[in-house]
């Protein structure tokens, strides 16, 4: 009896190591639609949980963006204009291009850190850094030559015609030289910070 | 017989004379009429205009262009925005009159300059008096070839300091001037006004400082109010002494005006941006020959 039983044991292992080894067609094909619905089930959730970050409501779950730079937004007209159309934070902090929002968001993990330490938990502390936060932003819109803003903007499909005078001039000044939206749109959307240079104006 | 020719060579002089006064003033009707509007500027002196932190347009100005290139259709905007205490000004008063339109005309006999200026009383702002005996004061000022600094795109801006009388925190003391202002090297600016309660003209010059008095050139200023609209007409000649810009026909030169309305003194007025007066050539306004 015991033999048997060890008999039939080494058949059965033998043989699942055998079909292992020599999957039938419809078990590659099982394993196969498995891994395919649990990576869409991974992208899918990896991409809706990288999305939620790049909500308003995320940005702004934070006391920190929510009593500071998104009050002073909200009375832009990237937050409330005559067409309706809102920019939201991601919308110029992130990029939308899928391998420079890696990038930015892991970048952005060291905000995480900040928020840890408590580094701009009070509005004193956030006025005392926001001229260091801004001149980091600026430096990355700078560097990429305004894309966030260009995703929406650009100078070339700008009726500089039906423009105020003044827009009219800079705009054309800026395409004569080669500028970029942030040379001259700092504080846009947010209050100017204090202590500015004439470096940070060019 | 003798005395009669003599009689009637001196009258005929007189006459000369007279006409040269008087009877060349032009018919305004006729003259071509410019509308500026002037503005309140709250505390923006030639130091603001040139920092980029502070003002968007101090890269355009680095690159030659004028204040009136970009702002010349928003002056009544501006002084909304600065009169109600919104920006550059950090003691808004209630009821200011944030801009001022006014017609400017220009003529010229060859021997005299006219300028009239005219404009509709705006509303008083019951704030105390500033300057008792003058409720209105109107003063426009010239400068030649673009020698004092930014003279060519900022206009009076390059006479108006943050170390001048009422800025903040400024000494009483100090007037207006200009960047190495010198009357022998024609660095300065020309300088009429009109004072209203004391309807008396003035003809001084910004240099080194302002002063009210020295000019040769001003014959008369004469203002006069009927109801609200009030009028005043400048003539001086085309030339002039020390301190005086002196007019030649086809020539353009630096102009601008303020209004120093509700009994307001220092830089509690309404300025124009700069703009170019020409004697029988371009400008913004053009005094031609009639």
């Amino acid at each position: 009896m015991s033999d048997r039983d060890s008999n039939t044991k080494q058949e059965q292992s033998g043989g699942l190591l055998a079909r292992l080894r020599r999957p039938s067609k419809k078990s590659l094909g099982g394993l196969l639609a498995v891994g395919f619905v649990i990576g869409i089930l991974f992208w899918g959730g990896f991409n809706t949980a990288m999305e939620a970050t790049n909500t308003e409501t995320f940005c702004i779950s934070c006391h920190e963006m929510h009593d500071n730079v998104y009050q002073e937004y909200k009375t832009t007209i990237h937050y409330s204009n005559r067409t309706g159309v809102r920019a939201v934070c991601s919308d110029c902090h992130v990029p939308k291009d899928w391998t420079y929002k890696m990038i930015r968001k892991i970048q952005a993990s060291r905000e995480v850190w900040g928020k840890i330490t408590g580094s701009i938990s009070t509005p004193e502390k956030f006025e005392a850094k926001r001229l260091e936060l801004a001149r980091r932003e600026w430096a990355r819109m700078k560097s990429v030559d305004s894309r966030e803003c260009r995703n929406c903007h650009s100078l070339e499909s700008m009726n500089t015609e039906v423009q105020k005078q003044r827009a009219r001039k800079q705009h054309e000044l800026a395409l004569e030289d080669k500028m970029t939206c942030i040379d001259c749109h700092k504080g846009i959307a947010h209050t100017k910070p204090q202590g500015m240079t004439d470096e940070d104006e060019m | 017989m003798k005395k009669t020719m003599i009689a009637g060579a001196v009258g005929a002089l007189l006459a000369f004379g007279a006409g040269g006064a008087f009877a060349a003033a032009p018919d305004w009707g006729k003259v071509d009429a410019k509308e500026i509007t002037l503005f309140y500027p709250g505390v923006s002196p030639l130091e603001w205009i040139q920092k980029g932190t502070e003002h968007g347009g101090a890269r355009a100005l680095r690159k030659g262009e004028t204040c009136a290139d970009c702002h010349s259709d928003e002056t009544a905007d501006m002084g909304k925005k600065i009169a109600s205490g919104q920006k550059l000004e950090p003691n808004p008063i209630p009821g200011k009159a944030p801009f001022i339109p006014v017609t400017v005309q220009a003529a010229h006999d060859g021997e005299n300059l006219y300028l009239r200026f005219s404009w509709k009383q705006p509303a008083a702002s019951g704030a105390p008096k500033m300057d008792d005996a003058n409720p209105v004061k109107i003063a426009f000022m010239l400068e030649s070839g673009g020698k004092v600094e930014l003279a060519d795109q900022s206009g009076c801006w390059a006479t108006c300091h943050q170390d001048s009388r009422t800025m903040p925190g400024a000494d009483d003391a100090k007037k207006k001037y200009v960047k190495g202002g010198s009357l022998a090297d024609g660095k300065f600016y020309d300088l009429y006004q009109w004072r209203s309660g004391e309807n008396k003209g003035f003809n001084g010059h910004v240099a080194d400082s302002r002063v009210m008095e020295g000019g040769a050139a001003l014959v008369s200023a004469e203002g006069k109010q009927d109801g609200d609209a009030w009028s005043v007409v400048f003539t001086r000649k085309l030339a002039g002494g020390e301190g005086d810009v002196t007019l030649e026909a086809g020539k353009s030169y630096n102009f601008g005006f303020a209004i120093h309305n509700d009994n307001s003194a220092g830089r509690y007025h309404h300025v124009s941006l700069g703009y170019k007066l020409g004697i029988d050539a371009d400008g913004d306004v053009k005094a031609a020959k009639h």
